[in-house]
């Protein structure tokens, strides 16, 4: 399910099968044009794997809409507001709770965290579609989703 | 004399003229109407569209699972669609295409992909399952069939078109 209107409708009436959150992490920049070429690409590559994801899983999995930030070295604040998010999402019944990221800053907050972190290196790559690299994200997917049906 | 000269009086001259200039009136106006009442009449069917999925020598008895992609153009927005089949040969040869979209709440689902029913098309979400044919198996969640593509050969290739639920 997504944050989208159609898929609402579907979602009120099927609650107790939905019953887990997939919230992706997403850091923004405007520092350093190397920073925000590479975290613009990789936010591309975040919406790409939530959304494949979110369509392998679309009866079980609500893709919440993605959580974003202003990428620092003092992330207590943010595990703070996302532990809310997630506190005041938690009030509907969801039994599991995924954050997908690749900012490795959440790795060492972890166990802060109400839930399980997903985080992966990112591929370094220009072309999300090309013939080369689609293969390769399509076998890092179908891994994350025996990863993530392994919690269910 | 002057009776047999004059073959169109000055009256029928100005019923004949003004019948032609209301007539042209009245199909100026028409023909914009009208072509815009049959106007889907004429318009190519864009849904009914095939695509090359899969070469016919690839397809056993045993359901693979092909992608494909489309362009999908909704109204200006136009984007790439990945869709994708279950497809095998049943016992008579015939070329059967499942949608993997599982008629429970839209998980996609995986031939074998329950070690405890190695036959059986299975959803991983809430454990729905349905037969090689794609009937759902009674008693587990799915409410419906899958649906099945509707297909086409062509010198060695296979093409799908639409997914269309079963029974209708």
């Amino acid at each position: 399910m997504k944050w989208q209107k159609e898929d609402i409708d579907q979602y009120q009436g099927a609650e107790e099968f939905v019953d887990t959150l997939l919230i992706p992490l997403m850091p923004i920049t405007m520092n350093s044009k190397k920073d925000i070429k590479k975290l613009a690409f990789q936010g591309d590559l975040l919406n790409f794997f939530a959304n494949e994801i979110e369509k392998q899983f679309k009866g079980r999995i609500f893709l919440i809409p993605t959580y974003s930030y202003y990428e620092s070295n003092e992330s207590e604040n943010e595990v703070e507001r996302l532990n809310n998010w997630v506190n005041q999402l938690t009030k509907n019944p969801f039994k599991h709770v995924f954050f997908l990221t690749f900012d490795h800053h959440w790795k060492k907050d972890e166990r802060n965290l109400d839930g399980n972190l997903l985080w992966f290196p990112a591929i370094q790559t220009e072309e999300i579609d090309s013939k080369q690299t689609q293969p390769i994200l399509k076998d890092q997917i179908t891994q994350i989703n025996e990863l993530i049906r392994s919690y269910w | 004399m002057s009776e047999k000269k004059q073959q169109v009086s000055r009256r029928q001259f100005l019923n004949y003229t003004l019948t032609g200039v209301g007539g042209f009136m009245a199909a100026g106006m028409l023909a914009p109407m009208v072509r815009f009442a049959i106007d889907p009449v004429l318009q190519p069917a864009s849904t009914g569209d095939y695509q090359a999925v899969a070469q016919l020598e690839d397809i056993t008895n045993e359901p693979q699972r092909f992608d494909w992609t489309i362009d999908q153009i909704d109204a200006w927005y136009e984007s790439e669609v990945t869709k994708s089949a279950w497809v095998y040969k049943d016992d008579n040869d015939e070329i059967i295409a499942l949608s993997p979209v599982c008629k429970h709440l839209g998980c996609f689902v995986s031939w074998a992909g329950s070690d405890e029913h190695p036959d059986q098309f299975y959803c991983p979400c809430h454990d729905g399952r349905y037969y090689k044919d794609g009937v759902n198996v009674p008693g587990t969640p799915p409410a419906a069939a899958l649906d099945e593509f509707e297909y086409k050969t062509e010198d060695g290739t296979l093409y799908l078109g639409k997914a269309k639920p079963r029974g209708a």
